[in-house]
């Protein structure tokens, strides 16, 4: 099992990095839905959801990004 | 009141630049690698700078990227490793998280140990905070 889970692991981490080279491709136009965004405009779409005044999205993405150097720095 | 982004631009850009903040984060990672995990100083440290980062990632006083309106369903490819990692993720964790069963932690802890990839795991930490932010 343990092998199973880690190249599961492994096609993750390099899915991640395929998609990440290909969001880098140019833009073919402003209609180019097929485009696939940046990590960056992900997040910061993501980030832009509010409920209210409340920036939801944004308290989320931040949040869980503390918690991640929290766990894997200090806990 | 908060100030908007955009009203806050001229006073933080002596030091909102990549050449003030990267070598600052790499100073910081510096130290941080130095503290073992379980320590109350690493515990301070990522406490109070995620803390002062979480802190100007909403209060608005640094210029942030414009955000798309809308995402076209190209985005729907970043499921896939998401997905992947995530569900694996949580099969490991229901299993307790044993050695047969490791999740992501479990493999990274016997290489945080190490002073150079502990330091480089800050520098990410803190560049992608900081990339976030601007966001």
């Amino acid at each position: 099992m343990r092998t199973a889970i880690l190249t599961i692991f492994a096609l993750g981490g390099l899915a991640l990095v395929v998609v990440a080279l290909l969001s880098r491709r140019e833009n073919t136009g402003p209609d180019d839905g097929a485009r696939i965004p940046s990590l960056g405009e992900l997040a910061a779409f993501v980030m832009s959801y509010e409920v209210g005044r409340v920036p939801i999205g944004r308290v989320a993405v931040l949040g869980f990004w503390w918690w991640l150097g929290w766990h894997f720095l200090a806990r | 009141m908060p100030q908007s982004p955009q009203a806050s631009a001229e006073e933080v850009r002596v030091w909102d630049r990549p050449l003030v903040m990267l070598p600052t984060f790499a100073l910081i990672a510096a130290v941080g690698g130095l503290f073992d995990s379980f320590t109350l100083t690493a515990n301070l440290l990522v406490l109070s700078i995620g803390g002062t980062l979480f802190w100007l990632g909403l209060s608005g006083r640094i210029t942030r990227r414009p955000a798309p309106r809308r995402l076209g369903p190209g985005a729907a490819w970043w499921l896939v490793p998401v997905l992947l990692l995530t569900l694996t993720e949580l099969y490991s964790f229901a299993h307790a998280s044993r050695p047969e069963y490791p999740t992501i932690s479990l493999l990274a802890d016997p290489v945080l140990e190490h002073y150079l990839p502990r330091a480089a795991a800050y520098f990410g930490w803190l560049t992608g905070f900081w990339a976030l932010v601007r966001r």
